[in-house]
């Protein structure tokens, strides 16, 4: 109570103080929701694909940042191999797309239409590519550059009609577009090159002798399972934005405790006479660091309840000030936040405590 | 007067403060014992000591030299956390500056002391009620300290002292921010107190009107404390 009231004496303060928390929650909050977006839009176009093998250079682990250069006509070698069922090329390289007054750089991503595998992972508007002069593109590329469906772009010297809009295609440095495989080949001038083979097996089958077998009798080539390319372009994605994200959430944590630890030892300071007050009235031992850790909570608490009413009016005018951005947040990341900002209450009242020590009952009959 | 224990005794108590350029004598050979149903005066100047003795009787200070027994005991003997616990349940502080809590009610302040003392919530409300209303100020519990007068405070920090039960009230210049008759309502308060509960009450003051409510007055000047006029 006494830990409370004495917070909300100082309005103007205390809301300032809540403010400054909740603007270090919210950029924790953003830094994860991008981090969940970016992750989303690097993993989705593999997480959803039914491959049971895939298929690239050797010496190529994934996709994310892996260069893998295969003949098409290794695909037909792979496909007679006893229990493989399908064997789906695709082939993917950074490209330019020249739009009225703009030119951006995406992932072209050429598949075979005709069984739409390695195609996008979900259309969430207009439909799938039925020739070579169509393109799919990434839908916040698309917002970002106001290109609507019918539309037209150019990539080299092709011109290319927008037929549909992806999601989960947003990898945040760039996005995904998805032309045919015949297509890709003919802009880059490689025809019979692809970039991998997706396998799917005949049920029942073992995976892993399909594997050796490809490995064996195909040369220059690697198969790797689903689930260890997942882990490889996972840790790929982590390795190259983890290190960023952690920096920036250390230095956000690091702010918000020196801000906890000011304000905690401005209180301490303006309210020592209290302090002592109380000491002389006999107070156990634990009763002001639990005052302290009190007004620490109550701060964290004021704090994060702002950042949440915050926080997803601010998301949403990120999103449409910056499209590109892809953010994805959950009610988990909240309760993350909020378990870290607990803890950062309790090293924030460390050295304000401390303080305390120094304070004796004697002064009141100074 | 039926004289037993004392409930504090002071015995060639000296307490000497080392400073830069020297050093002071605050309190020299100092001995003295207080009783229950006592109120004692410290009469003396400013710099007499009084405040140094009321500190080393209340625990806060150890002495350089001699003994002081607390309830029967040696200061020494009592761990930090025994005083707080003699604090909390058999001592009262009253100060001249009247150190309330400002951000809590009347009520909460005088039920922090109950807190500390293990009374249990509901009863701590009653106790602190019935207080109030004895000092007369039960129709301000809910307000906050700085809206009171003086005077008001002073009974607040009377009630927050002795809602206790404590034995030993010790009081620093009570009467110092007090016009004359608010001052001599609160001393008049102890002195019922004191007989009717059986407190210890000790008033340090340069304020020779208290003694007429006192039952013994030791004058202190320059550390040195003797019964009568020095």
């Amino acid at each position: 109570m006494y830990a409370f009231k004495t917070l909300v004496n100082h309005r103007g303060r205390f809301l300032i103080t809540s403010l400054g928390i909740a603007l270090c929650i919210i950029l924790m909050l953003f830094l994860l929701a991008i981090f969940r977006g970016v992750a989303d839009g690097c993993m989705r176009y593999i997480n959803e694909s039914d491959a049971d093998l895939w298929i690239l250079q050797k010496h190529t682990s994934n996709i994310m940042r892996g260069t893998s250069l295969l003949f098409m006509n290794q695909g037909k070698i792979i496909k007679e191999i006893p229990g493989v069922r399908l064997v789906s090329p695709v082939f993917f390289f950074s490209s330019s797309v020249k739009m009225t007054g703009a030119t951006a750089t995406v992932r072209l991503t050429g598949y075979d239409i005709s069984t739409g595998r390695g195609g996008p992972p979900e259309l969430f508007k207009g439909k799938a590519l039925e020739n070579d002069n169509q393109i799919i593109l990434d839908r916040s590329f698309a917002f970002k550059y106001n290109l609507h469906l019918g539309d037209e772009v150019t990539i080299n010297e092709d011109i290319l009609t927008v037929t549909g809009f992806s999601s989960g295609t947003n990898m945040g440095v760039y996005q995904y577009a998805f032309v045919t495989l015949k297509k890709a080949q003919s802009l880059i001038g490689l025809p019979g090159i692809v970039s991998f083979f997706q396998v799917r097996t005949e049920k029942g089958s073992d995976i892993l002798k399909i594997s050796e077998i490809i490995k064996s009798s195909v040369n220059g080539v690697t198969a790797i399972d689903r689930k260890t390319f997942l882990e490889n372009n996972q840790h790929e994605m982590e390795s190259g934005f983890l290190p960023m994200l952690y920096v920036i959430a250390i230095i956000g944590a690091i702010v918000l405790t020196a801000i906890l630890s000011l304000i905690l030892s401005v209180y301490i300071m303006e309210q020592r006479i209290d302090y002592t007050i109380i000491k002389a009235l006999g107070a156990p031992r634990g009763f002001i660091p639990g005052i302290v850790l009190r007004q620490a909570l109550i701060l964290a608490f004021s704090g994060m309840v702002i950042a949440v009413v915050l926080f997803f009016p601010l998301l949403k005018i990120v999103e449409i000030l910056t499209p590109e951005v892809v953010t994805e947040s959950s009610a988990w990341q909240i309760i993350g936040v909020f378990a870290g900002l607990l803890v950062i209450s309790l090293i924030s009242s460390f050295f304000p405590i401390l303080k305390l020590r120094h304070i004796y009952p004697l002064e009141l009959f100074k | 007067m039926e004289k037993t224990n004392p409930i504090i005794k002071l015995k060639d108590v000296t307490k000497i403060y080392q400073r830069s350029g020297g050093e002071t004598i605050a309190l020299h050979n100092a001995s003295f014992e207080a009783f229950a149903s006592e109120l004692v005066l410290l009469l003396g100047p400013s710099g007499s000591g009084k405040t140094t003795m009321l500190t080393i009787m209340a625990g806060l200070q150890r002495p350089t030299s001699g003994d002081v027994f607390l309830f029967g005991r040696q200061f020494y003997e009592y761990s930090s956390k025994n005083l707080q616990q003699i604090r909390a349940s058999k001592m009262g502080f009253i100060f001249q500056t009247f150190c309330l809590l400002d951000s809590i009610s009347v009520i909460d302040n005088v039920m922090l002391s109950l807190k500390f003392a293990g009374i249990p919530k509901d009863l701590a409300r009653q106790k602190a009620i019935e207080f109030l209303d004895r000092l007369e100020i039960k129709h301000l519990m809910n307000v906050l300290p700085v809206t009171l007068s003086q005077g008001e405070k002073q009974r607040v920090a009377v009630a927050r002292a002795l809602v206790t039960g404590a034995e030993l009230i010790i009081a620093d210049e009570p009467t110092g921010s007090l016009a004359t008759q608010q001052g001599m309502q609160i001393v008049d308060f102890l002195n019922r107190s004191c007989k009717t509960e059986s407190r210890c009450v000790i008033i340090a003051s340069h304020d020779e009107r208290i003694s007429k409510y006192a039952d013994r007055v030791m004058h202190l000047r320059d550390g040195i404390l003797g019964n009568g006029n020095l």
